[in-house]
């Protein structure tokens, strides 16, 4: 299953120059970058756990990918995603957020039913243990 | 033409009898509008041989205090705060026989928090007042005092983002079609098909409320099992406005309880159901964590005519204060009626902190939000993938694009429409980002990108150009070099 | 402009337009800034005439290096780090943010920005914290310039296990891998910069220019004081200019002397003087003359005619 969060899951993987200019793009808005990792992508699975403290400041996205060679040198066999962090008045909050590695295996998650009351369901996604590994 | 007429006072003014309102103190070109004041701008078109002056007087003081003849009891109140007052008459350019008239009321005259007030000061009376032969609400000018009083939307643009974790581009959604018919069961089809394939949401049609072929649990339980299992199916937040829109409050609730109860992280109401009922469910969305979307149901009828009823940019003033957290506002490319200037100036009032005055786009006034959450406009109506770039281009990207035909239509079926509608928008946006000059290389962009994808190849084919160009009915009246008030 | 990384060797397996077959250098010089700037430098920088003649040098070198990779005459992207050195106040700050600009004008550096650090901001207290500090630095420098001062520093021969080793390894290997990313400029006194490169080959290797910044003679450091005087709204009286004179003669041959630096903290002192000499006299009415007029008093009072060096680090530590 290919994870679809984030703002380019739809199109094939960015190459780093695509990275570096969505990246100079959150430079030239005047966000702070933030590198994050994770092996828990579940779609309510906020805090991803981060690489650093978010990078502000910089003039050029060479910095940015710096890090993000350092980082998936380390988590290359986990989701990273780098997302850019407007803290002006009124947004406060992320702008952009775009997964930039992925697991050789993708995860997987499936609906687990509860039959309740009536025909009520509720609902709880799970992650599916790997069914195989890959060589 | 802004003369003074002579306001009478004292004993004379309390004489029994007919006196011109602009007499009655309902017309003061010399007044300015405090900081406090609500201002109303209407478009008036008094009778032939009515004086305009005298037809804003009466409309300022049909909208407050006067009533057709003297009456003593004014004594007995601070009459002269109570009295709206036009302090401005403006011929409206190029349209003879019209009049821009700026009214200003007090503070006091409106209950806090109150839509159904306002809206009944302002509009309750007025618009059959027989000197004139149409009237248009056409701008307001919210004071930050009155503002506060709002709770605003419940949850706002921002909060909305994080909580389904999406930024950075439009949200996309779909209307189920077609409106009338479909089974509970079917109907949830669409909905699995449309969100599994990458759309962000999925919508109920305005009358889609409870009817025979399909009753509001058995769509409210289908809906969210597809939206159970494309969120596992794809691992990203996923919603469907599940309108709840019913003949009772009781109901209303009834049915949002529901919703809620099943997980999903929207609800939807019609604007028919009238401003009382959305506050309240305004309120009931911001205390449950439910967005609440409004489909503007109904307002053509009172929008649309440039001289009568009242614009839709009051309507989005209105519904911000209320605190619903979408709203229909335009397409301007699409199918309904939309000017592109015109409808800026609604996108600008829903998501800007700050809307300066700009006649060109029908915005008459400086308007503060005082922080009021930002609420996310809905593009919907004849929309396609090969209009992503005039669609950022136009509107932004803090909106929900609404595919309805152009995700179910699709030749390859529906989770193809939507998979060729997320990739035409991601490739815009990336390209956007890049810097590249997407409006006029957008073709290029879309084109580039359905090499790589077969359902965006075969949706650009089948809608190619498909536009609808017709010429608008509510454009803005303005003089570049003319000067608005306050 | 050129706005990414290997953008040039994309440029040039690119199906770009046919390569133009000759090039007017003058608009080539002037699109690039490059005339602007070197006459900007000409006229904020007074003397100094063998450092202008150096990054004249260098930006005609740069300038027909761009013109050799559009006309397909291309070798490896060039090596562009430098050393600056001279004593202090000698104008290389100023002329690291002009050579910055150059370098942006020319596409050799994407943003432009200059980063003055020195070894404080590079190198931690404690392990763990050095390489943070560090590539935080270059991380910012990135796509500009990165400008170390007092750069031997860095290096501290006695202690073989001071964290200035791990900054001067990582700023090494940036500088050999991300040439296209970032410049460094090395700058300090000559005498210990040649030490430190002595001592550290490996920055020896990668600099590729290396400008000399002499000492101000004293001819030049009067003009620059009685400009500064000026743009200040002052004038030496006769008297305080000869004293002047001899003010900058004495000063130089002292410890701690830094150049232009340390004639605008003479300057600032000589205003100060002035000051309460016109304000001790609360009975007098003042000409516009008595404002602006420094006297002979006003610059004997210094210390520096007592014997005693005066105490200009802290005024210079501020100075920058």
């Amino acid at each position: 299953m290919r994870l679809t969060q984030g703002c380019f899951s739809f199109l094939p993987d960015l190459t780093d120059d695509q990275i570096y200019k969505q990246v100079q793009y959150c430079l030239a808005n005047g966000w702070a970058v933030n590198i994050e990792f994770t092996d828990d992508p579940h779609p309510r699975s906020t805090y991803w756990e981060m690489w650093g403290l978010p990078m502000f400041d910089l003039a050029d996205a060479a910095g940015v990918m710096m890090e993000l060679a350092e980082c998936r040198r380390v988590y290359g066999d986990r989701y990273i995603r780098l997302s850019g962090f407007d803290a002006s008045h009124g947004w406060e909050s992320v702008r952009i957020s775009f997964i930039v590695n992925r697991p050789p295996q993708e995860v997987e998650f499936e609906l687990l039913r509860q039959e309740v009351a009536g025909r009520s369901v509720r609902y709880t996604t799970v992650r599916r243990p790997p069914q195989h590994v890959s060589p | 033409m802004n003369a003074h007429t002579g306001t009478v006072s004292g004993k004379e003014r309390y004489r029994s009898g007919v006196m011109e309102y602009k007499r009655m103190g309902y017309w003061e070109p010399d007044y300015v509008p405090k900081d406090t004041d609500v201002i109303a701008l209407f478009r008036v078109t008094p009778q032939d041989g009515v004086d305009p002056i005298e037809a804003s007087a009466a409309v300022a003081g049909e909208s407050s205090t006067a009533t057709w003849t003297v009456v003593w009891t004014d004594r007995l109140t601070a009459a002269e705060k109570y009295r709206a007052k036009c302090y401005r008459v403006d011929e409206v350019p190029g349209a003879p026989g019209q009049y821009f008239a700026y009214i200003a009321y007090d503070l006091d005259l409106f209950e806090s928090g109150s839509i159904a007030n306002l809206s009944a000061s302002i509009i309750g009376n007025v618009f059959g007042f027989k000197p004139l032969k149409a009237l248009r609400l056409e701008d307001m000018r919210l004071p930050v005092a009155y503002v506060k009083t709002f709770q605003g939307p419940a949850t706002g643009i921002v909060v909305e983002r994080e909580r389904l974790d999406k930024f950075g581009r439009p949200l996309l959604g779909a209307t189920v079609k077609p409106k009338l018919g479909l089974s509970g069961r079917n109907y949830g089809r669409v909905v699995y098909e449309a969100l599994k394939g990458g759309l962000d949401f999925t919508k109920d049609d305005e009358n889609i409320n409870s009817q025979p072929f399909m009753h509001w649990r058995e769509r409210f339980l289908y809906c969210m099992e597809a939206v159970n299992r494309a969120q596992a199916a794809s691992g990203e937040m996923k919603g469907t406005y599940l309108n709840v829109t019913a003949a009772t409050m009781e109901d209303m609730y009834e049915r949002a309880e529901f919703a809620k109860e099943l997980g999903s992280v929207v609800v939807m109401i019609d604007l028919v159901i009238g401003y009382t009922a959305i506050q309240s469910m305004a309120k009931w969305a911001r205390r449950n964590d439910v967005i609440l979307h409004l489909h503007r149901a109904g307002h053509s009828t009172y929008t649309r005519q440039k001289s009568h009823g009242v614009s839709f940019r009051v309507i989005a003033k209105w519904m911000r204060l209320a605190g619903v957290d979408h709203i229909h506002a335009g397409t301007v490319v699409g199918k309904l009626e939309g000017d592109p200037n015109t409808t800026r100036g609604y996108y600008d009032i829903c998501r800007d902190d700050f809307n300066p005055m700009k006649l060109e786009h029908g915005v008459f006034f400086d308007q503060s939000w005082a922080s009021l959450n930002k609420l996310m406009p809905v593009a919907s109506g004849g929309i396609h993938a090969g209009q992503m770039h005039q669609l950022l281009d136009l509107l932004g990207e803090d909106v929900v694009l609404q595919f309805g035909g152009g995700t179910i239509g699709h030749p390859m079926g529906i989770q193809a429409g939507a998979i060729a509608n997320r990739v035409a928008l991601e490739a815009m946006i990336l390209a956007r980002n890049e810097g590249r000059d997407y409006v006029h290389e957008g073709p290029e962009i879309l084109a580039k990108a359905a090499e790589s994808c077969t359902p965006l190849k075969a949706a650009l084919e089948t809608w190619k150009d498909v536009t609808f160009n017709y010429q608008s009915t509510d454009t803005p009246d303005f003089v570049p070099t003319a000067l608005a008030a306050v | 402009m050129l706005d990414l990384p290997h953008a040039r060797s994309a440029d040039a397996s690119g199906n770009e337009a046919p390569l133009p077959a000759s090039f007017d250098l003058r608009n080539e010089a002037e699109a690039a800034g490059i005339t602007a700037t070197l006459q900007q430098l000409d006229q904020e920088l007074i003397g100094l005439k063998p450092v202008k003649d150096r990054v004249r040098q260098i930006a005609s070198l740069l300038l027909i290096e761009r013109i050799r990779q559009r006309a397909g005459l291309v070798s490896s992207p060039p090596t562009l780090h430098m050393s600056f050195t001279g004593n202090p106040g000698t104008g290389k700050t100023t002329v690291a943010l002009r050579m910055a600009k150059i370098l942006h004008g020319l596409g050799f550096v994407r943003r432009g920005q200059v980063i003055s650090v020195t070894r404080d901001d590079l190198v931690g207290q404690y392990i763990g914290h050095t390489a943070p500090k560090t590539k935080e630095i270059l991380k910012k420098a990135m796509g500009g310039v990165l400008f170390i001062d007092e750069a031997y520093y860095l290096h501290r021969p006695d202690n073989e296990r001071d964290y200035g080793q791990e900054a001067i390894e990582i700023l090494l290997q940036v500088m050999e891998n991300q040439r296209e990313d970032l410049v460094v400029i090395l700058a300090g006194y000559g005498e210990r910069m040649t030490n430190f490169f002595a001592s550290n080959p490996g920055f020896r290797s990668r600099i590729a220019h290396h400008i000399e910044f002499p000492d101000y003679s004293e001819a030049e450091l009067l003009f620059i004081g009685e400009l500064m005087l000026r743009e200040r709204g002052y004038r030496l009286s006769a008297a305080a200019r000869k004293a002047f004179v001899d003010y900058i003669a004495l000063r130089r041959t002292q410890p701690l002397f830094s150049n232009a630096r340390s004639i605008r903290n003479a300057i600032d002192r000589m205003r100060l003087r002035q000051a309460d000499r016109l304000v001790s006299d609360l009975d007098r009415m003042l000409e516009l003359s008595d404002l602006e007029t420094i006297d002979s008093a006003d610059v004997l009072a210094s210390r520096v005619f007592g014997g005693g060096p005066v105490v200009d680090g802290q005024a210079a530590g501020s100075a920058k």
